[in-house]
This record gives structure tokens, C-alpha cells and sequence, in this order.
């Protein structure tokens, strides 16, 4: 009889140790699926910052001044944010971060949508200007879900601890 | 500690009595957003004043960033507690798409940091049409194939139809509906693209907005490249081609070689 | 934890504009920091001089400041008459040709705004700002 209970007991232990594992694996590949799609964003900005200079401008949320600024700074701090969460260093600063910078991009697409001024997004460099506008909303909900997601389990993992 | 203390009230009453003579304008807004309707010829923006100080305010001067621009005062001193507002006029003009003009307002305040203020005029101008691109044209020889001007119709102009009359028979233009709402295509051909030829293609809007808005756009067959006058044969082409080679491209080298 | 990840946040700001600096620096010269203007498309009064007959020289002042004085056989295109005045740049642009566009100084902007048209309306190439302007033009006749 405690045979068998011992039994079940380990493979009840064993099954919850595989489901963590299982879902550490899948936190993990989001990390590195999120990061490296930041990292690549980042990279095409980082390369040519006199265009992203120019799609910051087509928005025409901030002066000339300060786009072409920030054309130089955002790509760098997507690529840092990016590498944060893939190596797990500063993760929860660059979740912070990135979950702010996405929130910021969807709100000003869609004040300049709804200004109708036609915009290529530049957020994934020119590679991305043949896509529509839903295309691209859609894909930056679905980072901004990832995101919140990321941080949500973040706690939980920082809770067990 | 007494004394630094009363040091201290001396200090600041004074200050608060210095404040309190300044003459000061304020103002209600210092950046005005417009949206001129298409058939406006000028965009007009009023920027309120009062004068919250207790000595007068007087203008210096009132001066637009452009000359497109001008700008009044109602009155030229101001004394206090007095309303008044300045009265910039945009003059449209050809001009499309966010405008930004300014009006630089120099007072005798003697504080620098207000005696000048910057009013801001934001005019947003949608035409009642669009055309683009102003020019389609050929290439001398060229095939005679259609070009597209594409036109976009103001939304609230209610546009149902174009008018597309070239100003000679050298070319023909269609007008279809375009991929938008709101859009047309105009298709425009030559006849013949062997000899130069300039028009003007009239664009005309069926709308009953329009108050005789007259649109335009070019059709063109280039000329020749210019060869001052010699006939153009084949050889003399090629002539002129490697001429132009040779003036575009550095010393030729031993190799290379030359008609 | 939260107070950590806000200190992570500034760090990351912080690190990350030391590349960005760097870059910036690389490219000071050839970024017009101020206003969009577009330094590759400007040429200077010798260059524009240069070109001779192939040059075509455009006015975007007003029509009362052209009347007054303008560079010999300049066409006026200012935008207060710019549907009406086009036709007439239209009529003698061609591909060989380039379109030299001036107004008062340096720091007036009709210029730029009338290439850029030029440029995203009407589809021409070739279209170019004199550095210096008008102002530029007059020095050089002294």
C-alpha cells in the first residue's frame, strides 16, 4: 500500500517537475522570440537612421528636432531591451521598457491613421512598408500581449521564488 | 536671526512688488490648429490677449514669418486689464498640407523672456483635388504607351466626376474611377512621340463645392537630346552617346576603346 | 523588486545612449540636425554656375520681390501662384536638364518647400537648392 502511494507520489512529482520544465522551455522560447524581434527592429533602424529619421517625421507628432534624435537613440535602446530579454540581464527593466516603447508606437499609429495621414511604419525599417495597416497593428498587439505576458509569468516565477 | 529674517521679508516683498509692475500680456492661446475649406482663399487666426499687469503694454512690432502671412493688431497700446486680439490672415495661396506660419509679437515689457512671444498659425489644407504626379511625359521615340495621373478628391467635396480636356489633339485622356474612394485614374497617351509636344490638360471637377477651381496637369513628349541642330542618324547618335560617355567617365585607358 | 526594475529601466536608457552618441557622432555631417533639410539635394552658387545651359533656375520668392530683381532668365514659382506659374517650368523641364530653386537666403525655407514639390508633385528630378540663396547670388556680383 505506501508502495504505491510512494508511486504516485513520484510520478505526480515528476509530472509537475515536467509541466515547469515545459513551461520554462516556453517562457524561455518567448523570451528569445520577443527579444529577437526587437533585436532585428532594432538593428534595421540602427543602420540607417536618416530613414528612420524620416518615418519618425511622417507622423508629424514631433518636431524635426527631436525625431531625428530619437531616429538615433530608439533603435539602440529596442537592440539593448532586446538582448535584455534573451541573456536575462536587467529582464524586468527591458520588459518595462519595451512594453512602454510598443504601447507608445500602436497609440501613435492610430492618432495617425485616424488623422489620416498615410504612413509607412518604419518600425521594422522599410522591409516592412508594403504591409497594411491592420497587418502591422496586429502584429504590434500581439507583441504587446507577448510582452504583458512575459511580465505577468516573470512575477509568478519571481513569487516561487 | 532676526535680522536675516526681516533681510528675508525685504527680499521678498520686494521682489513681489517688482512682479507686480511688470506689465504683462497674457495670452489666451499662443498656437491656433486651422482647417480651411477648400474653396477658402485664406485661413484667418485670432490670438486673445489681456493685459494682466497694471502698467500698459505696447507693441513693438508684429512681424509674420512670411509674406504670405499678415498680422494686425486692433490696437497698438494696451493698457491694463485690457482685452484685445491680434489677427493673423494666411494667405493660401497654392500652397497644400499642414502649413505652419508664425507671428513674432515684440512688446516693451522690459522682462526679454516675455516681452517676446511667438503665435503659432496651423493650417491643415486639403485641395479639392490632388493630382499627382503635375507632369507625365515621354521620351522622344519612346513607345506611345498610356500613362496614369492619379487624382484624389477631397472627401467632403463629393466628386462623382472628372473632366480631363487636353489642350491639343497630341493627347488623349481617360478618366476612370481609381482603387480609393474618392480617386480617379487619368489615362493619357500621345499620339506620336517623334516629334516634342506640350500640353496642358485641364482638370475639371464635377462637384457643386467647386466655386471654378481650375486644375492642371502636363503632358509632354521630350525633345531630342540636344545636338545643336545636326540631323539625327544613327551614326551621329552613336557619336554623340560616346562623346558623352568619354565627358562623363575619366581618361580613357590604353584599352579602352574610341570611336 | 519594483525599485530594481526601475533601476534596471534607467540603466538600460543610460547604456543605451552611449552607442547612439557614438552613431550620432559618425553621422553629424551628414544629418541636417535642425529641420528636414535635405543637404545631398543643395548645391552651391559655382557648381549651379557650372551647369550653363542645362541648369534651369527657378524663384520661389514672392512676385513682387522677382519683379524687383531675379537671376537672368530665372522662371518664377512661388507657392501664393504655384498652379498658375508651373506650367511654364513644366514646358522647358527635361531629364538632362537641372532645376536650380532660390529664394532670399539661406535660412528662408520657400526654396526647399518649392523643390520639394517639385520633387513629390510633379515627379522631377534634378531638382536642387542654391546654398545662400539670393543673398549668395548678389555676393557673387559684386
Amino acid at each position: 500500500m505506501a508502495k504505491v502511494e510512494e508511486m504516485t507520489r513520484s510520478t505526480v512529482e515528476s509530472l509537475k517537475s515536467l509541466k515547469s520544465l515545459s513551461q520554462q522551455f516556453f517562457w524561455r522560447l518567448m523570451d528569445l522570440l520577443v527579444g529577437g524581434i526587437f533585436i532585428y527592429a532594432g538593428v534595421i533602424k540602427a543602420i540607417d537612421p536618416l530613414r528612420f529619421a524620416i518615418d519618425i517625421d511622417n507622423y508629424k507628432m514631433l518636431p524635426w528636432a527631436i525625431g531625428v534624435r530619437l531616429a538615433f537613440y530608439l533603435p539602440w535602446l529596442e537592440l539593448l531591451c532586446g538582448l535584455a530579454l534573451i541573456l536575462r540581464f536587467f529582464y524586468c527593466g527591458g520588459l518595462l521598457i519595451l512594453t512602454a516603447l510598443t504601447f507608445s508606437f500602436i497609440a501613435a499609429s492610430i492618432i495617425a491613421k485616424v488623422r489620416g495621414l498615410d504612413i509607412t511604419c518604419g518600425c521594422f525599417g522599410h522591409a516592412s512598408k508594403n504591409w497594411s495597416f491592420t497587418t502591422h497593428l496586429a502584429l504590434d498587439f500581439a507583441i504587446l500581449i507577448a510582452l504583458i505576458a512575459l511580465w505577468v509569468s516573470s512575477r509568478a516565477r519571481q513569487r516561487e521564488l | 536671526m532676526n535680522m536675516n529674517f526681516l533681510r528675508l521679508i525685504g527680499v521678498i516683498a520686494l521682489t513681489a512688488l517688482v512682479q507686480s509692475a511688470r506689465a504683462e500680456l497674457k495670452w489666451e492661446q499662443t498656437s491656433v490648429d486651422l482647417h480651411p475649406g477648400f474653396n477658402d482663399k485664406q485661413a484667418v487666426a485670432h490670438f486673445k490677449y489681456e493685459n494682466v499687469g497694471n502698467t500698459p503694454v505696447h507693441f513693438n512690432s508684429v512681424h509674420a514669418s512670411c509674406g504670405c502671412t499678415t498680422a494686425q493688431t486692433q490696437n497698438e497700446q494696451v493698457p491694463p486689464g485690457q482685452k484685445g486680439e491680434i489677427t493673423a490672415t494666411f494667405n493660401i495661396g497654392g500652397r497644400t498640407g499642414t502649413q505652419v506660419k508664425t507671428v513674432t509679437v515684440q512688446t516693451d515689457d522690459p522682462d526679454p523672456a516675455s516681452s517676446t512671444t511667438v503665435l503659432t498659425l496651423k493650417a491643415v489644407i486639403t485641395p479639392l483635388l490632388e493630382i499627382q504626379p503635375a507632369l507625365v511625359y515621354w521620351q522622344n521615340g519612346e513607345e506611345p504607351k498610356p500613362k496614369t495621373i492619379t487624382a484624389k478628391a477631397n472627401k467632403d467635396a463629393g466628386v462623382k466626376k472628372l473632366d480631363v480636356v487636353s489642350s491639343t489633339p497630341d493627347f488623349t485622356a481617360k478618366v476612370d474611377a481609381g482603387s480609393a474612394p474618392n480617386e480617379f485614374r487619368i489615362s493619357v497617351r500621345p499620339r506620336d512621340t517623334t516629334k516634342a509636344v506640350y500640353a496642358t490638360l485641364t482638370i475639371k471637377p464635377d462637384s457643386s463645392a467647386n466655386t471654378g477651381n481650375v486644375f492642371a496637369a502636363a503632358a509632354r513628349v521630350m525633345p531630342l537630346a540636344p545636338t545643336s541642330g545636326t540631323a539625327i542618324t544613327p551614326s551621329t547618335k552613336a557619336a554623340v552617346s560616346t562623346i558623352r560617355h568619354d565627358l562623363a567617365t575619366p581618361a580613357p585607358t590604353a584599352g579602352s576603346p574610341r570611336q | 523588486m519594483k525599485v530594481s526594475a526601475v533601476r534596471q529601466t534607467l540603466l538600460l536608457i543610460a547604456l543605451a545612449s552611449v552607442p547612439a552618441i557614438g552613431e550620432a557622432i559618425y553621422f553629424r555631417d551628414k544629418v541636417s540636425w535642425q529641420s528636414p533639410d535635405r543637404s545631398s539635394e543643395m548645391v552651391n552658387l559655382d557648381q549651379a554656375q557650372s551647369w550653363g545651359e542645362n541648369a534651369i533656375w527657378v524663384d520661389a520668392r514672392s512676385d513682387n520681390e522677382f519683379e524687383q530683381d531675379h537671376v537672368p532668365g530665372a522662371i518664377p514659382l512661388n507657392e501664393d501662384r504655384w498652379n498658375e506659374l508651373l506650367p511654364t517650368l513644366l514646358a522647358q523641364w527635361s531629364l538632362e536638364k537641372k532645376i536650380v530653386v532660390y529664394c532670399s537666403s539661406q535660412s528662408c525655407n520657400a526654396s526647399r518647400e518649392v523643390a520639394r514639390r517639385l520633387r513629390d508633385e510633379a515627379g522631377l528630378k534634378g531638382v536642387f537648392v542654391l546654398q545662400g540663396g539670393w543673398e549668395e547670388w548678389q555676393k557673387s556680383k559684386r
